[in-house]
Order: structure tokens, then sequence, then C-alpha cells
């Protein structure tokens, strides 16, 4: 029994982290119509601003709050300096400029930090595990599992219930018709891309405590990033949860019962997906 | 016409130069630098390594200043492979013929030197490993133009597991990346513990870049064994011990790691102390040579050294020997005569180049992280010291007698 509770909360929390990252990759497609390269990088800097908060301040909590608005700028201003340039050009010039972004932003964090993985404790609160019916689970992944559907239920609840959401969707679903009623296109594609960037910055923020900040942390998470966006469907909210959880499990219960095919499970809930519902399963069809 | 004959010899004579002109220009200049080309990862989730091998190359260029080898200035040229061996090869390939060196080394990943090494037989180079763990190197995939001045993976194996076959622990679990170096050490480890009559009580893959160990971690708590074996890739040892203190895993299962290294004591702190494994070159070792090189590496880097800062410091030091001795840093045939069967004094005792596999005989550490208000981080406390005929598996093979 104790072993399933186990399994469950692993996936649970690595789900937790995988949407943090996820739902922003998911959102500037969906509203930009651009595959960002560049924003596991975004979660990379947030886990290294993270560790810098907590040297600079002492404390864990500050660093939440403080590293996303700043990761959020650094993209804001990013977006507003070169992709706005090229949204008219072909998909491959997009791609091919946040591909370099993230080459340079790595880099510039490694000349910075140096080589050497960053060690970030949790907060005391966080620190050490719990005892759950027999089972020793570590606190700091039970506050990921939280802070996973927080944020999730707060994203979802600002695009579907708020007029700034409002304003979001519509560019998303006709960004021309949406300039000729007044919205300021160029504006909210700013604003939604250094939203995505925060959100990966939070996901580094909360991933420092459990794998440390490293260099490669933003091209590893990307790729998993990517199968969850798929599998969920494009610029979904809810796709993005689900998709999480799906990878979140296919990756922990593949490595505990299969563990010579973990990697391939989640490849192959994504080939299902692609052959059978190629639009993702909350996604739309176009 | 006449302008297009001269236009036409201007070119004939122009290619000519540029196709013989190096070979001239070569003669011309024979009191040039001897060039050293490395060949190493610098950025990515590998750099590490290769920022390794380039610290301990800036302090034996400094140590060298002035006397020079053969009265000769040496000069590094650097190249970015970014772990990747294809790139490695097109890297190691324009170092050999566009900047004519005969020396390549610093080369990170094992996958990448068995692609480099394949090629230096063509090339006439010599590619002197100080950081490459699979024994296939000097092995299987042995050729004369490799030379291996560091510990190999399967003599870590065996210094670690010398050392366990004399402690306690009964079951051991192993847990090595899903690569060469990771499945050859675990196999490795397995063949010797099993034959003290241990018990290895599980065995996993993780794929190299994991990022969350829980079901690994479920699986070696569930198979109760007292100690684990881990040969994982810098960054991923780091995560797993860094989640395995989270979960309460280290209280009751050892980790035991085939290379103990000071980057993970680093990033992983305090979780760390007491974990034991071997290590390459623990730059503790109380000889006066190395004392005399951990004080000038400190001085000029302002960090204690790693295992490839120490391993490569001690392969271009012996590589300069070996030149001194040949007489001749043109002649690479010359050079490999002169290294096979030498000795050399390195920081940490005796070495030997054996001319049967070019795998360098020298001692092997199980070494323990442990607290010392001298110094910032944990450092690796020496257990035990192996001579380097107990650890140095059989010529060209993976085992021992």
């Amino acid at each position: 029994m104790s072993l399933i509770l186990e399994q469950l909360l692993n996936a649970l929390a690595l789900a937790g982290l995988l949407f943090l990252v996820s739902a922003g990759l998911s959102l500037v497609f969906g509203i930009l119509r651009v595959v960002n390269f560049a924003h596991g990088v975004f979660y990379m800097l947030g886990a290294y601003l993270g560790f810098t908060t907590v040297a600079v301040t002492g404390w864990f909590w500050p660093s939440l709050l403080i590293v996303p608005p700043v990761v959020g700028l650094v993209g804001a201003l990013l977006e507003a300096s070169t992709l706005r340039f090229i949204y008219r050009r072909l998909p491959i010039y997009q791609l091919l400029l946040t591909f370099g972004l993230a080459l340079i932003l790595e880099e510039s964090i490694r000349v910075l930090y140096g080589p050497t993985a960053k060690g970030v404790e949790p907060p005391p609160l966080l620190q050490g595990a719990i005892s759950l019916g027999g089972l020793l689970y570590p606190r700091y992944r039970l506050f990921l599992v939280v802070l996973g559907l927080v944020v999730g239920a707060a994203v979802w609840l600002i695009l579907t219930r708020t007029r700034a959401g409002l304003v979001v969707r519509a560019v998303a679903q006709n960004a021309e018709m949406a300039d000729c009623l007044g919205a300021d296109v160029a504006r909210v594609r700013t604003l939604v891309f250094g939203a995505a960037c925060a959100l990966a910055g939070l996901g580094g923020v909360a991933a420092a405590p459990m794998t440390t900040a490293y260099l490669g942390m933003g091209i590893g998470v990307i790729v998993d990033a990517f199968v969850v966006v798929v599998i969920g469907g494009l610029g979904s909210i809810p796709g993005s949860m689900a998709g999480s959880l799906i990878v979140g499990a296919a990756q922990t219960w593949g490595a505990f019962y299969l563990p010579e095919t973990a990697m391939v499970i989640m490849y192959a809930v994504m080939g299902l997906i692609l052959i059978f519902r190629p639009w993702g399963l909350f996604g739309e069809e176009e | 016409m006449r302008r297009r004959e001269f236009l036409t010899t201007a070119t004939v004579i122009g290619s000519a130069l540029a196709v013989g002109g190096p070979a001239v220009l070569r003669r011309a200049y024979a009191q040039n630098p001897i060039k050293i080309g490395m060949p190493a990862a610098l950025s990515g989730g590998n750099a590490q390594y290769g920022i390794q091998a380039k610290r301990a190359s800036e302090l034996f260029a400094k140590d060298i200043k002035g006397k020079g080898i053969l009265g000769r200035p040496v000069e590094f040229i650097y190249e970015d492979t970014a772990a990747d061996p294809a790139t490695a090869v097109r890297k190691a390939q324009k170092l050999v013929e566009k900047d004519g060196v005969k020396f390549l080394t610093g080369v990170v990943l094992s996958s990448e030197a068995l692609a480099i090494s394949a090629k230096c037989p063509e090339w006439k180079v010599l590619f002197m490993s100080t950081i490459n763990g699979a024994g296939a190197l000097t092995a299987k995939s042995y050729n004369r133009y490799f030379f291996r001045v560091n510990t190999s993976g399967p003599m870590g194996a065996r210094a670690v597991s010398l050392y366990l076959a004399e402690g306690p622990m009964k079951r051991l679990f192993a847990l090595g990346s899903d690569y060469a170096w990771g499945r050859d050490s675990v196999a490795s480890f397995s063949a010797q513990m099993e034959a003290a009559k241990r018990e290895i009580v599980g065995k996993e893959y993780p794929p190299v870049g994991t990022k969350d160990f829980a079901s690994y971690i479920a699986k070696v708590r569930q198979s109760k064994a007292e100690g684990v074996y881990l040969v994982l890739v810098g960054q991923d040892a780091t995560i797993f011990l860094k989640q395995a203190h989270q979960f309460g895993l280290t209280k009751d299962v050892k980790p035991i790691m085939e290379i103990l290294e000071l980057e993970n004591m680093k990033a992983v702190g305090d979780a760390m102390e007491g974990t034991i494994g071997s290590s390459r070159y623990p730059f503790t070792v109380d000889t006066p040579k190395n004392r005399e090189f951990v004080k000038r590496f400190h001085d000029m880097h302002g960090m204690y050294p790693d295992m490839f800062d120490g391993e490569t410091y001690e392969g271009l030091e012996w590589l300069a020997q070996v030149i001194q001795k040949a007489g001749t840093a043109d002649d690479v045939e010359k050079i490999i005569e002169a290294w096979e069967d030498s000795t050399y004094e390195g920081l940490e005792g005796p070495f030997l180049m054996r001319k049967c596999d070019h795998q360098a005989v020298q001692p092997g550490f199980a070494v323990q992280a442990v607290k010392d208000p001298k110094y910032p981080h944990l450092i690796p406390k020496i257990l035990a010291t192996f001579p380097g005929d107990k650890v140095t598996p059989k010529c060209r093979t993976e085992e021992f007698s």
C-alpha cells in the first residue's frame, strides 16, 4: 500500500514541476505561434537566480516571489527586442532565433556561475521527510505537488475568468480580428511571452532544491515539456496539466516497473496521440 | 593576352604555395612552439571536465614558461566539442590538419575518445587520455597512438572492490549510467564483489540526464541493500545524492562511488559526508610533489584541484619528459617508443607506461568524503592505497588476475 502511495506521489511531484515548464511553452505556442526553444533556458535561469537569491538573503521563500518576475522581465525584453520583428517570417526563422537565444543565455550563465552545479537547500519547514502512514516521504516533494496544482488553477482562472484572459484568448483565436477590435496585439504578445518565462522561472526556482541548478538542465527539461505539450494539446492549460501527469507517471512508474523501457513509454504515448488525435487531448482540431 | 597569362601564372604559383607552403614553413620555423591540441567539452552539461583539463594546462604552461620543452615554447590550442563525438572528431581533425598539432589531449567523454582514437593511426598523431574511463580504449580498441595516463573505469571499480572485500557490507546494489562506462563498471564491480562472496541484490541503469531518481531510490530501499554502488556521470551523481538524502535513504544505505569528485562534494554539500568511493586523483595525497602542486594550483585558480586537474597535469608533465627523452617533438614514432615502458614520478606516486597496452600503471585509492574545518567544502580522505600492479587489469583486457 505504502509503495503504491509512494509511486503516486513521485509521479505527482514530477508532474508539478513539468507543468510549470510546459504551461508557458504551450501558451507561447498557442498565442504567438512560436516554438520557443529557449523556454528551457528560462527555467535554468530561474534555478540559478533562485540560488543567488537564497545565497544573498539566506531565505528560500523570497526567491519564489522575486525570481519569476525577473525572469519574466528578461523574457519580455528579449521578445520585444528580437522576436517581435520576425513574426511574419517563416517559422524556421523563429526556431533559429530562439535556439540562438538559448545558446547565448546558457553560455552566459556558465560564464557567470562557473561549471559546478549549485545546490539549494529547501526552507527549514520543508526539509527532511514526513511520515504518511508508515511511508517516509520528503516534505519538499509534497510542496511541489501543491505548487503545481495552485499555479495551474490560477493560470486557468486568469485565462477563463478575467478580462485580460479574454483578450489573450481572442488574440490566440484570431490576431488580426483582435487587432481590429482594438486589442494591442504586440503588447499582448510581449506580456504573454514574459508571463510564460516567469512560469518557467518559477519552475526553475522550485526545481533547484530537488535537482540543484546545473548547466544543461534547460535542454533536459525542454524535451519533456515538448512531449507534454504534444500530448495535452497546444495552447491548452488543462492539456498541459493532463500531459504533465501522463509524462510524470510514465517516467516514474516506467523507471520502477519496466526500467529497460522507461524512456520509450513516454514517446510511445506521444506517438499514439499523434496517430489518433494529432491535436492533443485538450487541443482544438484545426 | 599578356594580362591573362600573368593571371594564370600567378594563380598556379599561388596555389602551389598554398599547398606546399605549410611544409616549407614548418622547416623554416624549427624553433616554433610545440603545439598541443585540446578538443575538450568546454560548453554544455559536461563542461566541468573540459574546464578542469584547461585549468591544468594553464598551470602547466605557467610552470614551464621560460624553459619550454627542448628549448621550444609550448602552445595550447583549445577547441570546444560540446561533448559530441562527431564534433570532437571534426575539431580534432582541424587541430591536426590546420594547426599542425602532433599531440591531442583533454578529450572528455569516452565516446568522444573512442571516435578520435580510431582516427589517430591515419593522422599519425599521439592521443594522450587524461580523463577517459572506458576500459575498451586500452583493450579491444587499442592502437599504438593512444596512451592513457589516467586511472581507467575498471581500475576505479577494482580499487573500491578491494576495499569493500575487506569490509563488513554483504548486500550491495549497483546503479550505473546507461552507456558504456556505467555498464562496464557495474559489470566489473559485480564480478569482483561476487568473487569476494558478496551479494549483488540489484542492478539498474538510469539514462544519462535523469532528473528524478525517486523510482530508483525506492528500488534500492526495497532491496534492503547495505550499500549502493554508483557509476553516474557528474551531474547525475549530484542529483541522486541530493534526492537520496531527502528521501532519508542514505541513513540506511551507504553510497559508494566509482569516482568521488570535488564537483559532487561542492554541489551536494554536507549531505554527502561519509560517502565512500574511489578517486582517480585525490588532492589530499600526502607526497611532497603533490603538496607543492596543490599550492601552485590554488594560487593560480583559487580552488583545490579536482580529479582531472591532477590527472591532466601529470599527463602533460610526463609528455614533456618523454619529448625531452626522445629529443624530438615532431617525430611521433620516436616519441611513442620513448614513452613505452618508461617511468614517471607522478603527484600520487610512481607511474609506469605499459608497452603492451599503453595503460599507465599507478596507485589506486579508496577515499571518503569528510568534513575538515581547513577547507571550504568536503574533502576526500584516503582510506586505503593500493599499489599499481593490484589495480591495473591484465594487458589489453578489462580483467584482473
